[in-house]
């Protein structure tokens, strides 16, 4: 399975090192356990677009069968901050179906994973952080896919 | 390829006898299965008997029949070969989705989950999606929840459509075909093996012919795995030293080892040809290689030339901004430094300023928008004020307390202030040990440790000199946190002392009240009481003086009128002692209310003192 799984990221990582949507660029993917990708967000006034985004890519060695954990990061330099949307935590974990277990597909990659986040946040209209952001984000320990947001909102 | 033959010539002669047996007896061989290896199913030849028996009775009559039936032989030696290659478990099956493929292939022959070509492509017949069998049945197997005994199910990975995997699941033999017939490397590749195969034929390679796999070696007692290309080179399971780095190992492991682990072995290096040492190849390409194009040193300061490392140098010699480059650099470095240090003092810089203004903002509200010059002469007006006030307080208060301490106000009356230029900071001790009814003498200019003290020693708040001592080096920094901290500890004492004086006041005061409500009903009660004497005394006044009246008027005798005029007198000394005794009852009184404003007085007195 570990072959399969590093087969696979093998051929993304040459697809994605080709071409990529506008907006997204790959950082780094030195191992094929974490990838870093940026993103910046197109015309939406809450993200302007000299603001860039971080995004963190785990990979199991189940990949593609599981979904990969994938999470906004913050640094300092260069400057990324956790994007303000209300499905997005302060500390970064990201509430999107596609990410948790019943929502994610092996047909999904990368590149599919980074452009539903983008437009996610390009059409988002509330500039604020989930209900619940400060609780959640003291409390929360266990990771990102392990935990069962409830997807009320339909728009997303 | 030709070791490979000959090893391959006794199998071949055992099968053809197996097949000659077979064919005199007219049965039909039995199915060589491999049950144990799920990916060579495509390899498998199953026998229908009823079509076996229809060739074996054509295999007289036509050569086409000779044909087909040499075909399924060769088919049948393969299946045997692979299987006895496969059941000696030297060489693992092939993963199919690990192979390198060599030419580029349709992108609709891809799994969308592996992104390989399919394997053993699977279509679910709801919604006419395809992946390979192994994917779709992993992909299941994590989000089923419970066995399905109607065999895998679960929904499509592309449209979500609930599907299953049925019996007639399995895809047209095109698609096999056209995904079995692209050509893949090798997976020995890294060993060394250059072959590219058919990928449905890549099982073979590896468990057959592929001479960088392994298999058991020839010699007698000895069942070491051995490459298939030394095999016919007699056992190489002895062990050996290697020349360059002197490790021990298995001459069959020489080669391998010399090829791809051997430290110590001389490689050509790929850019000047040159034998290097293979573990330090890396480090010779990045630093010393002649042959790898360097830019110049200068490259920062914007010399273009890129050349050859060997010519570099030359140029470098020549070249002005390669020669600046270092003291440049050092320039460089010395000004980061003082950025750094710039950007720290600055940093203080605000601090302090941000502190002035919080100083200056506590003292002086109403002028802290005075341009600067005015704030030297504000302080000088302002500060004695508040020493004043100070000392007029606890003037007062002393008064009230105790008089000895006008003694050590002639003790103290020598000591004076340190000049505010002096940078030494004044002792916060000795401002702790000054006597609380000194008057001190308002310093000249702003002395931020001054102004507490005169209220320090007659409130507990904490003495200066719990503060920590201002540093000598910096005259500003610390004492202007004292003075924010001592105006904190001050404004909380104040507002502690003003509640507590608030709260006195309202208890004195109600205490007053009550004492002269009683004080008007006792008096009234008395003026009632004085009221009805004089009443009587009037009333026995005029009766007197009627009786004297009706007496002189009557003209009685002497006698009788003296004792008369005895009982009258005594009566009239009585009335007179009650009158006097009123007075008395009266000025008594009088007394009493002086007493009480004289308390009051004495109270607030002491209010005003605290306050
Ligand atoms: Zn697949
Ligand atoms: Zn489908
Ligand atoms: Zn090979
Ligand atoms: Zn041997
Ligand atoms: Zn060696
Ligand atoms: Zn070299
Ligand atoms: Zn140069």
């Amino acid at each position: 399975m570990a072959g399969m799984s590093g087969k696979r990221l093998q051929k993304e990582l040459a697809k994605i090192t080709g071409v990529l949507p506008p907006g997204i660029t790959l950082v780094s993917a030195e191992n094929l356990r974490e990838w870093q990708m940026d993103l910046t967000v197109p015309d939406n006034p809450i993200y302007p677009a000299d603001h860039v985004y971080r995004l963190k890519f785990m990979f199991s060695t189940n990949y593609p069968i599981e979904a990969p954990e994938c999470t906004f990061i913050q640094l300092s330099t260069p400057v990324r901050k956790i994007p303000i949307h209300p499905h997005i935590y302060s500390n970064g974990i990201i509430c999107l179906d596609l990410l948790d277990k019943q929502g994610w597909s092996p047909v999904h990659n990368v590149e599919s994973v980074c452009i539903s986040i983008q437009s996610m946040l390009a059409s988002n209209t509330k500039n604020e952080r989930p209900p619940g952001d400060a609780e959640f984000v003291r409390s929360n320990r266990s990771r990102p896919r392990d935990i069962n947001f409830l997807y009320h909102d339909p728009s997303v | 390829m030709s070791r490979s033959r000959s090893f391959s010539r006794s199998p071949r002669q055992s099968i053809q006898a197996r097949f000659g047996f077979f064919d005199a007896s007219q049965q039909p061989p039995m199915p060589i299965h491999s049950s144990s290896n799920p990916t060579g199913n495509l390899l498998e030849v199953t026998f229908p008997p009823a079509e076996l028996q229809r060739s074996m009775s054509s295999n007289h009559a036509s050569l086409r029949g000779m044909r087909r039936l040499e075909a399924r032989r060769q088919m049948e030696e393969t299946n045997y070969l692979s299987s006895k290659a496969r059941s000696q478990n030297l060489n693992p099956p092939v993963d199919l989705r690990l192979l390198d493929y060599v030419t580029p292939y349709d992108d609709n022959l891809m799994c969308p989950v592996c992104r390989c070509a399919f394997i053993d492509p699977v279509v679910l017949v709801e919604c006419d999606h395809c992946f390979c069998r192994d994917c779709i049945r992993q992909t299941w197997a994590t989000t089923a929840s419970a066995y399905t005994p109607l065999g895998p199910r679960g929904d499509c990975p592309s449209c979500r459509t609930p599907a299953k995997l049925g019996a007639r699941s399995a895809t047209s033999k095109i698609l096999v075909n056209i995904t079995d017939d692209l050509v893949v490397r090798c997976p020995n590749s890294e060993q060394g093996c250059e072959a590219t195969v058919k990928r449905g034929e890549v099982q073979d390679h590896v468990g057959i012919y592929c001479g960088y796999s392994k298999q058991e070696c020839y010699a007698e007692d000895c069942e070491q795995p051995v490459r298939r290309r030394d095999a016919d080179l007699g056992c190489l399971h002895y062990n050996v030293t290697c020349f360059d780095c002197r490790e021990t190992m298995q001459k069959a492991e020489l080669e391998a080892h010399w090829k791809a682990k051997c430290p110590d072995r001389k490689v050509a290096c790929p850019q000047c040809q040159e034998p290097i040492l293979s573990r330090v190849l890396d480090k010779h390409s990045r630093e010393m290689c002649p042959a790898v194009t360097v830019s110049c040193p200068g490259a920062v300061l914007g010399c273009t030339s890129r050349s050859k490392r060997s010519q570099a140098e030359v140029h470098a010699q020549t070249c002005t901004l390669a020669i600046l480059a270092p003291v440049l650099a050092a320039q460089k470095q010395r000004l980061d430094e003082q950025e750094v240090v710039q950007r720290t003092m600055s940093r203080k810089l605000e601090v302090l300023e941000s502190g002035f203004a919080a100083v200056e903002e506590i003292l002086y509200p109403k002028h802290s928008v005075q341009a600067k010059e005015d704030d030297v002469r504000a302080d000088e007006r302002r500060i004695p004020l508040l020493l004043e006030d100070g000392d007029s307080a606890r003037r007062r208060h002393t008064r009230l307390e105790s008089t000895d301490v006008e003694d050590m106000d002639e003790q103290f009356s020598g000591f004076e202030f340190p000049s505010p230029t002096s940078s030494r900071p004044m002792s916060s001790r000795l401002i702790a040990s000054l006597p609380p009814s000194r008057p001190a003498p308002p310093p000249p200019g702003p002395r931020p440790q001054d102004l507490p003290e005169p209220f320090s020693t007659d409130f507990d708040m904490p003495f200066p000199s719990a503060f920590p001592p201002p540093a000598a080096h910096g005259p500003y920094v610390s004492p202007l946190h004292h003075l924010l901290s001592m105006h904190e500890a001050l404004r909380d004492e104040l507002s502690r002392v003003s509640t507590a004086v608030q709260e006195l006041d309202g208890r004195q005061s109600m205490h007053t009240l009550n004492e002269n409500l009683r004080m008007r009903e006792e008096m009234g009660y008395l003026g009632a009481q004085v009221t009805g004497l004089s009443r009587q005394v009037g009333w026995l006044t005029s009766t007197q003086l009627q009786r004297q009246q009706h007496q002189h008027g009557a003209g009685v005798g002497s006698s009788a009128g003296g004792g008369g005029m005895d009982g009258i007198a005594g009566a009239g000394a009585g009335v007179e002692a009650a009158v006097s005794a009123v007075g008395a009852a009266a000025s008594a009184l009088r007394g009493a209310a002086q007493v009480r404003a004289q308390a009051r007085r004495g109270h607030s007195e002491e209010g005003r003192t605290k306050l």
